[in-house]
C-alpha cells in the first residue's frame, strides 16, 4: 500500500519554489514536493508526511527501514556514516555506497535545500 | 463523512500508527484517537534512554508532528480517560460521561509497569518509569552523589542503571534471579551487560527479593528477602509491566494476561481489536500465543488490524519481533524469540565486545542477540523469517558473512 494522501504530487511543469523543500520520489516513482521543517530529521520529514517507511526505531539508527538514496554529491556533502549506520545500510539488499543513507540520520542543512530523496526499496 | 468512526483507545506506538495508517489508506468514516494522558503523542524508548541523561528535562520525542492529526483529519481527545465500552450500543464513555459510538474500535491502552506488592511500595522516593511525567519525575530524583537502588536487572532496570550512573549516583541493582537480562537473552550476553554496569561503578544483589521498603515519610532502605538492609535515597522499580485489559474485561472481553486477538488483531468481539503491549495473539502451535513489549510488535499490529479495519485482508504480515537497549553505550539489538533449549553459537568475540549470540532450533536459526555488531542484525533477521538453517562452524565465523553460513541454498 503506497498510496499517498497528504504529500502534494508535484507538478513537472511548476517552476522551483523557495527552499527548503524537498523532492521526493516514492517507490511508485511518483515526486512529492514536501517542506522541510527545522528540528526535523529527513525521517521525520518523510514519515510526518505520510510516507511509507516504518522507522520503527524512532530514528535511533537501529532498524535500517528508513533507507533513502540521495546524490553522490549530496552525500558527499554529509560526510562519513556513522559506525552503526554504515553497518546497517551496508546489510540491505539495495545498499549503494554512494547514494545511501538512513534518513534518520540526517539533519536538516542548507546544503540539503531542494534535494532529490528516492525512498529505497523495503527490505 | 464521519458515519463509521474508527476509535482508537491509547496514543502511544500501536495507536499512533493505527491512526496514521487508517489515514494513509483513506479511511473517511472518522478517525479518532483517545487518550488520557494530555501531552501529544510521544516516543516511548527515549525515556528510558536518550532522556534521562539529557540536559533538558522536558525533551520530549513526539511520534508525530503535532499539525500531522488535523492535516489528516484524526480526531483527537485528550486528558480524558475511557470508562466503558458498551459493546451493545457500540460506544465508549469517556470520564464525564460523554459517549461517542464507534463502527470498529481498536484498544491500544499499553501496559503498566508492575509493582511490588510489600510494604512500603507507596512511599515517596520509589519510582517506576513508563509515562512522560514518570520520566521527568525520575530524572529529577537522579542527582548527583544520591544513592540509587534498582529493583529488577531487566531492560528498563539496566537502562536507568545507566543513566542514573552517568548522572553521578551511587547505584545498587538488585535481581531475584542469577544474572541481569535473564528473561530475554543467554548467560554470556547477560554477563558481558553484567561487567559493563560494574566498570561503571554498579554494585549487584543477586538472588534476593524485596521484602519490604522502609523510611520515614521516604523511602530510606530497601530490605531484601534475606533480611539485608540496604540504605538508598531513590529505588526504582523495573520489574516487568501489566497490560492494561481492564476496559476490555469489563466489557466481558476475552482476556487472558492480555486481551486476546486473532491473528488479524480482532478480539472475542470481531468488531473490537486490540494491538501492542496489551494484545496476547493467539496463532496456531501456540497454546498460550504471545503478548509482545515491543515498538515493532506496536507498530506490526497497528498494520495488521487498520487493514483488516479497512479491507478485511485476511494477509497477515507477520514481522519477525525485534527489541533493543543501550546502556553506557553499548547496544543490543536482539531478533526473534530464544527459547532456553536452543543451542547456542557465538559469533565473534565478547572479550573485544563485539559479537553476536545465534541461537538455533533444530538447526535453524530462531534467533539472534548483537552486541555493538549491527551488521548480523540486518541479515540475520531475514535467516530467521525464511527459517534457514545454518551450518555452526561457519556462523561462529565473524568473517565468513552471516548468510554465507546458510546450509539450504548450496542445495
Amino acid at each position: 500500500m503506497t498510496d499517498i494522501r497528504r504529500a502534494d504530487v508535484l507538478d513537472p511543469e511548476a517552476p522551483d519554489t523557495a527552499d527548503p523543500r524537498i523532492v521526493v520520489i516514492d517507490r511508485d516513482g511518483e515526486h512529492h514536493r514536501l517542506d522541510w521543517e527545522p528540528d526535523q530529521s529527513l525521517m521525520e520529514v518523510l514519515r510526518d508526511n505520510g510516507l511509507p517507511i516504518l522507522a520503527s526505531c524512532g530514528g535511533t539508527a537501529s532498524c535500517a527501514t528508513c533507507h533513502v538514496f540521495l546524490d553522490p554529491r549530496v552525500t558527499a556533502e554529509l560526510g562519513e556514516r556513522c559506525e552503526d549506520e554504515q553497518e546497517l545500510l551496508e546489510e540491505t539488499e539495495s545498499f549503494d555506497t554512494a547514494r545511501s543513507r538512513l534518513s534518520c540520520q540526517v539533519e536538516r542543512s542548507t546544503a540539503l535545500d531542494g534535494i532529490t530523496v528516492t525512498l529505497a526499496p523495503e527490505e | 463523512m464521519s458515519d463509521k468512526p474508527v476509535i482508537i483507545i491509547g496514543s502511544g506506538h500501536a495507536g499512533v500508527q493505527a491512526a496514521a495508517r487508517l489515514a494513509e489508506l483513506r479511511w473517511d468514516g472518522g478517525i479518532v484517537l483517545v487518550d488520557q494522558e494530555e501531552t501529544a503523542p510521544y516516543e516511548r524508548p527515549p525515556l528510558s534512554k536518550e532522556m534521562l541523561k539529557s540536559a533538558d528535562p522536558t525533551a520530549l520525542s513526539l511520534l508525530r508532528k503535532d499539525t500531522f492529526y488535523r492535516d489528516n483529519n484524526i480526531e483527537r481527545i485528550s486528558g480524558r480517560p475511557v470508562r466503558t465500552i458498551d459493546r451493545a450500543a457500540r460506544q465508549i464513555e469517556l470520564a464525564g460521561g460523554v459517549r461517542h459510538s464507534y463502527h470498529r474500535l481498536i484498544i491500544a491502552t499499553g501496559s503498566t509497569p508492575r509493582r511490588l506488592d510489600v510494604p512500603g511500595a507507596d512511599l515517596p522516593g520509589v519510582h517506576t518509569l513508563s509515562s512522560h511525567a514518570d520520566a521527568l519525575a525520575l530524572q529529577k530524583a537522579l542527582t548527583a552523589g544520591s544513592r540509587v537502588t534498582i529493583v529488577g536487572a531487566g531492560y528498563i532496570g539496566l537502562e536507568v542503571a545507566a543513566a542514573a550512573a552517568a548522572r553521578g549516583c551511587d547505584v545498587t541493582i538488585v535481581e531475584f534471579r542469577d544474572r541481569v537480562l535473564s528473561r530475554v537473552t543467554s548467560e554470556i550476553v547477560s554477563r558481558h551487560f553484567e561487567s559493563l554496569h560494574r566498570s561503571n561503578g554498579a554494585r549487584f544483589v543477586f538472588g534476593a527479593g524485596v521484602r519490604a521498603f522502609e523510611g520515614d515519610g521516604r523511602v530510606q532502605r530497601v530490605v531484601t528477602s534475606d533480611g539485608t538492609s540496604l540504605d538508598t535515597d531513590i529505588v526504582v522499580v523495573g520489574v516487568g509491566v501489566v497490560p492494561n485489559q481492564q476496559l476490555a474485561a469489563d466489557a466481558g472481553i476475552a482476556c487472558d494476561d492480555g486481551i486476546l486477538v486473532n491473528p488479524h488483531c480482532q478480539t472475542s468481539d470481531p468488531e473490537v481489536y486490540a494491538i501492542g503491549d496489551v494484545a496476547r495473539c493467539l496463532r496456531d502451535g501456540e497454546p498460550r500465543g504471545q503478548r509482545l513489549e515491543s515498538v515493532q510488535n506496536a507498530v506490526a499490529q497497528a498494520i495488521t488490524a487498520t487493514n483488516h479495519v479497512v479491507s478485511q485482508s485476511c494477509e497477515v504480515k507477520t514481522e519477525v519481533p525485534w527489541f533493543w537497549t543501550v546502556q553506557h553505550g553499548t547496544r543490543l539489538q536482539t531478533a526473534g524469540l530464544r527459547h532456553e533449549s536452543d543451542d547456542i553459537v557465538v559469533r565473534g568475540s565478547a572479550l573485544a565486545g563485539k559479537f553476536s549470540v545465534l541461537y538455533l532450533r533444530e538447526g535453524r536459526l530462531a534467533a539472534i542477540d548483537t552486541v555493538d555488531a549491527l551488521k548480523d542484525f540486518v541479515p540475520a533477521k531475514k535467516l530467521i523469517a525464511a527459517g534457514a538453517a545454518l551450518d555452526p562452524a561457519r556462523a561462529a565465523d565473524p568473517s565468513i558473512k552471516l548468510a554465507q553460513s546458510q546450509t539450504d541454498i548450496a542445495q
